[in-house]
Order: C-alpha cells, then structure tokens, then sequence
C-alpha cells in the first residue's frame, strides 16, 4: 500500500465510516432487543462455557469468567471481522458493478463494523472488572499496541478472504471449518500452562494466541508482556497483511468481471 | 479542451469452457490448463471528448456501449489501449446504488450522496431539497421499502443529480419513470449542459440523443463504425439497421 493510496483512502473516510455505521445499525434494526442482542451472545456464551470448564473441567484460573470473557470478545472480532471480509465484496454487487471507489474501503468497512461490536460488548467486560474490583496497572497501555497488531492482522486475512471469494465460492465453506479449529487451538478457553512445554510451543506459532495471551495478563494480571510476543506478533501482523494484501490487489481488477 | 482521450482501447473477457469456481475445482483442474475463449466487447476504440461537450454513444443491444461506460468510471480495466481522463467522472450507470431497504428516506440521501462523492455537510444542507424536488418531504422518515419504485426512483435521482459533476455517465438512467419524470430528467440535464458539465450519454433513444449531442459515435459489435455530427451518425445507424 502506497502513500498515495492511503491519501486516496484519507479522502474516502466518510463512505468508509458511513458503510461501517450503516451495517452496524443494520445489524440490530429489526431486532426486538436491537443493540443488546450483540451483548446476549458473549453473555450466553460465557455462562455455558464458565459452568462447563469451572466445574466439569476444574479449569484452576485466576478470575476465570473474566479470562474467559476477554478471550472470547477477542476471538468474536477476528470471526466477525473475517466473515464480514468474505462478504465484503460479493455481497455488495451494486457497489462493485455500478460504481467505483477503492474496493478495500469496503474490506475495511467490515473490520470497522466487527470493532464496533466489539467494543459494545467490551461494556460487559468493563463491567464485570468494575464490580469484582480487579486492579488494573500502567502495563494496559500494551493494549493499545496488541490490539492495533491484532487488527492489522485480521484486516490482512480479510483482505484475502474478499478477494478469494469472488472467484471461488468455496472458501467460505473452507473459512468456517478453519475458525472452528482456532477456536480449540487458540487459547481462548483454557490457560497454555496446561499443556505440555513443546506443545506450548508449536500454540504459540499462532499470533492470536500470543496476542490473546498478553492481553489478558496486561489487562487481567498487571503482568508486562514479554518483548518476544509482541515482536513475534508484530512480524506475523506485517506478513499477514502483506499477503492479505498483495493477494487482494492481484485479484481485483477482475472483481467486476467476475462477478 | 479535450476532457477524454481514448486511443486503441482493446477489451477482452475470458469466458471458460469450464466454470471452475471453487478452490477445489481449480485444484482438480490444476494438471489441465484452463481453456477459454477470448470475446472483444470492444475492438481499437479512438476517440476523444471535449470539456462541456454531451458525447452520444449509441449501437444495438450487446454492442460494448456499457462496457465503455464501466471502463471510463474505473469499475473495469481496459484490456490495452490508453485512457486519459482529465476531470472526476460521476457514473450514472444505476440509480439507488447502496439503497438500503430497512433505511429511512433520510438515512438513505446521506448514504447514497456520501457514495456519489458528496460531503456529510453538503448532504446536510441539502437534504431538504432533495426530498422537495422529489415530492417526498411527508416521507423524510419513511422506510425506504414503503416506497413504490417510482417513489424510490425520485428519491435516488434527486439526490444524484445533487452531486456536481465534472463528468455525467449516463447509462438509460432515464428511460425509467413516468412522463412527467423524464421531463423534469431532461430539464436537470439542460442545466448540467449549460453549467459545462460534460456529459456521456448512451441511449436507445435516439430522438433524445439527435436533440442533446453535439457528437455521436456509433458502434457495432464493439467496433468503430463512425464517429462525428449526430445526425449523420444517427441517420446511419437508422439506414442500417
């Protein structure tokens, strides 16, 4: 991406901020509940998934609802922010064929739209540290780093996944069957300790899970990330998106003829 | 001034004897090479357009005329040949593009006019008179999918023709509507002419196109046939059809 395609983007702000805002609305409109439905979901979750691994499991986790909660929002934005990527570009036909403006803005609208999810259902979050008074300490200013690296990531597998998706209709099919693994393999559910070291190791291959891992001991624990997480997740962020990228920008001057 | 110089414009699309639209039928396909066809849609296209100048672009169904249309607003990329486009061209190809049907009347101007290239506060101010040249200020708060199409297609054309445009494209946008519409259509494009605007008109129409364009090109299967005074242009094509 070059500088004056980013000034190019800059210029387009308000079509990226207006596509992102509308679908959000659109989301909960015709909802009874409306916004609160994004809240149900994480809630639900939680509670199935606190009773089953606290008390069948005996997970041993400091604050483990709020571990849990955390790890769950985080994972939601990356399958929201991807599956609203495949759909980025084939689902807005009229968008593609009828006028022009740089297709990424409508990849970026997407992952803008997930983030606004997700910091609604960060409220439940916020929340829950209020009323069990979990301390926190200046090592949350991390967050703001891992969270950038995490988003610039899932901008990149979005990317690709737009792209692909307009010649072969099969990835989103393929696309659900990869988040239900990283779901499982991703720590999300449990704590990496309980494995075994060398299979820690090969886990930890995954930049979500680094990242997941030191947002919770920045935000949850006042534990400072190790400088090799972050960096690790910062090469696997630049990679990412550069081949997010790079595929999205083979593949679209065919979009309108493929589609 | 010329505002559109088009020089050997070539376009080609592929079409595959066998779709293989999936991953998995490319990784199954991937011993045999991928045939395809090749088809024109338009062959060594030459011409050029002056600022403020309304352009007619007329020929049978099929012939490349859209085609030529998508490639000047970018949505496709011509397959060789060189286009210089001098202003911000404002493609009419489809009235309502990004219309959300679960949207109020307003919610619905803001977005369409942000896509068009307007201004949040452009939008703002004009809003009002959008919805009055339209004839819907009762409605400002209507669900779009309350409207009738012909309600949505005022709503959708009062607010593009809010967009100042440099470069019109326009596409059949307005062989919808009732008479009265098409009139008031006409009329907003008189006063695009005598703004300067330079405006691309393609159309079936062709008394429309002999009473606006000072020029007309003609094509036939995505080639040449003649290029210059409409009338001529026009009594050619009648002649040869």
């Amino acid at each position: 991406m070059q500088g004056n395609h980013l000034r190019e983007l800059y210029n387009y702000r308000q079509l990226i901020w207006a596509i992102a805002w509308g679908d959000f609305k659109w989301r909960y409109k015709n909802s009874i509940l409306g916004y609160f439905w994004s809240l149900l979901e994480p809630l639900v979750m939680l509670v199935i998934l606190y009773i089953v691994f606290s008390n069948l499991m005996k997970v041993q986790v400091e604050h483990y609802q709020l571990f849990l909660l955390l790890g769950i929002i985080m994972w939601n934005f990356f399958v929201k922010a991807t599956s609203y990527g495949l759909t980025a570009i084939v689902g807005k036909p009229s968008l593609v064929l009828k006028v022009y403006f740089p297709r990424d803005i409508l990849v970026i609208s997407g992952c803008i739209t997930a983030m606004l999810q997700s910091l609604f259902e960060s409220l439940i979050f916020i929340a829950f540290m209020i009323a069990l008074w979990i301390p926190i300490s200046v090592n949350i200013v991390y967050l703001v780093y891992i969270l950038s690296i995490y988003f610039i990531i899932t901008f990149g597998v979005a990317l690709a996944l737009a792209a692909l998706n307009v010649y072969f209709r099969d990835i989103q099919f393929i696309w659900a069957v990869v988040l239900q693994a990283g779901f499982f393999i991703t720590p999300i559910l449990y704590p990496l300790s309980i494995f075994s070291p060398e299979l820690q190791a090969i886990l930890r291959l995954n930049p979500i899970a680094q990242i997941i891992v030191t947002a919770r001991d920045s935000i949850l624990y006042s534990i400072p990330p190790y400088s090799v997480s972050l960096a690790y997740a910062g090469t696997a962020a630049v990679i990412i998106f550069g081949i997010g990228y790079a595929i999205f920008l083979k593949l679209e001057p065919r979009f309108a003829e493929e589609m | 001034m010329l505002v559109i110089t088009v020089e050997h414009l070539n376009k080609e699309f592929r079409i595959p004897h066998e779709k293989r639209d999936t991953l998995f039928a490319m990784l199954t396909g991937l011993m045999r090479p991928a045939s395809y066809e090749t088809f024109s849609a338009l062959k060594d296209l030459s011409f050029t357009v002056e600022e403020g100048e309304m352009f007619g672009i007329i020929g049978e169904n099929g012939s490349g005329k859209s085609t030529i249309l998508k490639i000047l607003a970018r949505i496709m990329r011509p397959t060789s040949g060189t286009i210089e486009v001098k202003k911000t061209v404002t493609p009419f190809l489809e009235l309502g593009v990004g219309f959300q049907y679960d949207f109020s009347a307003v919610e619905n101007i803001r977005m369409y006019g942000i896509i068009m290239g307007l201004s949040q506060r452009q939008i703002e101010s004009r809003t009002d008179e959008i919805l009055e040249f339209a004839g819907l200020e009762r409605f400002r708060d209507t669900k779009l999918k309350n409207f009738s199409s012909g309600m949505q297609v005022r709503l959708a054309f009062s607010t593009a023709i809010q967009t100042d445009p440099q470069i019109l494209l326009l596409d059949e946008v307005l062989a919808v509507g009732d008479m009265e519409f098409q009139k008031k259509c006409l009329g907003v494009l008189d006063t695009f002419k005598k703004e300067g605007v330079t405006i691309i008109f393609v159309s079936h129409d062709l008394e429309s196109v002999k009473k606006h364009c000072s020029r007309t090109l003609l094509i036939s299967h995505g080639e040449q046939v003649m290029i210059g005074e409409t009338a001529e242009v026009v009594d050619r094509y009648q002649r040869s059809a």
